[in-house]
């Protein structure tokens, strides 16, 4: 199992095998920061029952034994796990048992993180994890690099996945290599008080109180205070009531910056540190999300939706996150950034017709869409309101369904797919209405593709500053029973012509 | 949103004028109709058998109810095979069908990421297959069933044809 030797493709004509490289390894430390992780979640399996059946020694000893185990299995990993690059290829071979080749084409990547876990940084280690399109979770993680290691291999994957024809620009030296991290131009910066109390400000820390109580009363009404009982109870109460803390940790000192090819770069975590690189051509639409206890603050969120984050359930949501938290002026600046063009501040959609309150008795006035020049505009909610933006040019299909009480009342809903999951739509339109929809975004969409990619030129630095300068513009065409603030384009509706 | 259309509107006919609708094989209708009895009667028969070990009066009721069932889901099938349509534009390729909820898409050849041909055994038999064309997002169905091998074959090669040329990735 370790003859890993470059078998160059014997059937490949056009490799350039002069310069195949060898293939290479993962740190030599990584079966071991690999199988503390399995210890950990080892020890969790185990749990605090086990603990006190059995007793400290022999669950240690069980521990230890699991532990040499796991670590010997993690070395023999180690030793059959190595990467190359072979052309536009990354290929990563693995398994111990079952043993895995896989080249993955770099033309689809979407996008490339760097993370580091705890014990990561303290080792200076790094795992590099590569996103792909129709892969159900994130292709081979490479844990782990060193830190030097996996940048310069996220440059160099990062370089081969552009189009073909990035060369030039680039070329400005040898020395042009190690300039491009310190030419990065910075975004933003979420404070991380901003972020405490936002999170503060969410149902489950509302509830922590009462939890905290409700254990506390618990305790003092049977006098039990045994150290297993406490820990136990923490420990299942945590899994809810923790998630506000685990989201603090993950989006503390958040960062964003554009590095000099234009590409997004998002830096935050605390234990565990990340930091992601995604070419803004591969975002596939941004949600704004305006949470009902935030709204006194005015603030919002900014998620980015991304092609490769197909995988990791129950974190689907937060691993794209543009901005955890902060104000309208922000999010404007940041969208217009992100998606060049498009002015959250001007984005204006248009209500359903009254008869499809049958079918939305609560939440009709919250239902609108509207077709900006550049993306598809959706948005919904009553409580936590959010709003959808997909840009034309990345819309993979236009729907229409009909359900029975629709065709009654004549409406229609109208879907615009993207690849990531959620689709941008349009419900409950009226049928006429929905027909002409689909038709200008099936056409929109042509045209958005047709040009070589529009939202992929670098804008120039001088245009972003004009969206943030003032969003007083908007104020006067805010409606009459719109209780919100002026800056807030969630209910703006377009113009009378 | 933008021009509201003065003609009378039908959720499965968007555009008389401009689209030309292809209706899929009736031979599909009978391959459906199998299947659907098919189902019916291995459904009758267990109720039978309940009914015979037991004799209890709702087991008859749930044989009566069954093929109730089958009779009138065997006149929808009718009119749901006929509602099955597609139509290849010069640049996305429209598929409709359904009858209580009415679908439409509207995939452009530039999306596609592949194409499936299957034809199952009973298909097979009635020679009838099932194109599927497939993009990057899971919500988009455009499945095409019941159509002649020839058709589909040909559908297929055009489809990845006109792909090519227009393919860009995502």
């Amino acid at each position: 199992m370790s003859t890993p030797g470059p078998h160059p493709p014997a059937a490949a004509p056009p490799a350039t095998t002069a310069q195949e490289e060898p293939r290479r390894r993962l740190h030599p430390l990584s079966p071991l920061l690999h199988g503390a992780k399995s210890i950990a979640v080892i020890v969790a399996a185990l749990s605090w029952q086990t603990l006190s059946r059995v007793g400290l020694e022999r669950f240690t000893l069980v521990v230890l034994v699991l532990a040499v185990g796991v670590v010997i299995f993690s070395i023999v990993g180690w030793l059959t796990t190595g990467y190359q690059v072979v052309g536009r290829e990354l290929r990563i071979s693995d398994g111990v048992i079952w043993r895995r080749n896989r080249a993955i084409p770099l033309e689809r990547l979407q996008a490339v993180e760097l993370r580091r876990p705890l014990l990561a940084q303290l080792t200076g280690l790094a795992e590099l994890r590569l996103e792909v399109i129709g892969g159900g979770k994130t292709e081979a993680p490479l844990s782990f690099l060193t830190v030097r290691e996996a940048s310069a291999l996220r440059e160099r994957l990062l370089a081969l996945a552009g189009p073909a024809t990035v060369t030039p620009p680039s070329a400005t030296g040898p020395a042009a290599a190690f300039e491009t991290t310190a030419v990065e131009r910075p975004l933003l910066r979420v404070g991380n008080r901003d972020l405490v109390v936002s999170q503060l400000l969410t149902p489950q820390a509302f509830f922590l109180p009462v939890g905290i109580a409700f254990v506390v009363m618990q305790f003092v009404l049977e006098g039990s205070w045994t150290f297993i009982g406490i820990a136990s109870t923490v420990t299942a109460m945590a899994g809810v009531l923790l998630q506000p803390v685990r989201r603090v940790l993950q989006d503390w000192d958040f960062r964003l910056a554009r590095d000099p090819d234009g590409r997004l770069v998002v830096r935050f975590g605390l234990l565990e540190t990340r930091s992601q690189i995604v070419p803004l051509n591969r975002v596939q639409a941004v949600g704004v999300t305006w949470p009902l206890l935030w709204r006194a603050q005015g603030w919002l969120h900014l998620r980015l939706d991304i092609a490769g984050y197909a995988g990791e359930p129950g974190e689907s949501k937060g691993s794209d996150r543009l901005l955890p938290v902060g104000d309208f002026a922000t999010a404007r600046a940041l969208v217009w950034d992100v998606l060049p063009g498009v002015d959250l501040a001007t984005l204006a959609t248009s209500p359903p017709p009254k008869r499809a309150r049958w079918l939305n008795p609560v939440a009709l006035r919250s239902l609108g869409v509207g077709l900006a020049p550049e993306v598809f505009v959706s948005r919904w909610g009553l409580f936590t309101r959010e709003m959808h933006i997909v840009p034309y040019a990345r819309l993979q299909s236009v729907r229409v369904v009909q359900g029975p009480v629709q065709r009654r009342l004549g409406l229609a809903t109208v879907y615009a797919d993207t690849a990531r999951g959620r689709s941008g739509q349009a419900k409950d339109r009226d049928l006429a209405e929905a027909w002409a929809l689909a038709r200008e975004l099936a056409e929109r969409a042509r045209l958005a593709r047709r040009p070589a990619p529009l939202l992929t030129d670098r804008l120039d630095p001088s245009a972003v500053a004009v969206p943030a300068s003032g969003s007083g513009a908007v104020e006067g065409t805010v409606g009459d029973t719109m209780e919100n603030g002026p800056d807030d384009s969630y209910w703006r509706r377009p113009e009378q012509s | 949103m933008t021009e509201p259309q003065s003609a009378a509107v039908d959720a499965l006919e968007p555009w008389p004028d401009t689209v030309e609708w292809r209706p899929v094989s009736p031979k599909l209708i009978t391959v459906e109709l199998i299947v659907r009895i098919a189902w019916s009667l291995v459904i009758v028969a267990g109720l039978a058998v309940g009914w015979a070990l037991q004799g209890h009066w709702l087991w008859r009721l749930g044989i009566l109810l069954v093929v109730l069932n089958a009779i009138w889901r065997c006149f929808v099938t009718v009119r749901a095979v006929r509602a099955w349509g597609y139509a290849e534009r010069d640049q996305d390729l429209l598929v409709r069908h359904g009858l209580l909820i009415r679908r439409l898409s509207i995939v452009p050849y530039a999306r596609m990421q592949f194409v499936d041909v299957t034809a199952g055994p009973l298909e097979r038999a009635f020679g009838l297959a099932t194109v599927q064309l497939h993009t990057a997002a899971a919500a988009s169905d455009a499945r095409i069933p019941g159509l002649p091998p020839a058709e589909a074959s040909r559908l297929r090669d055009r489809l990845t044809a006109l792909g090519e040329d227009r393919a860009e990735g995502l």
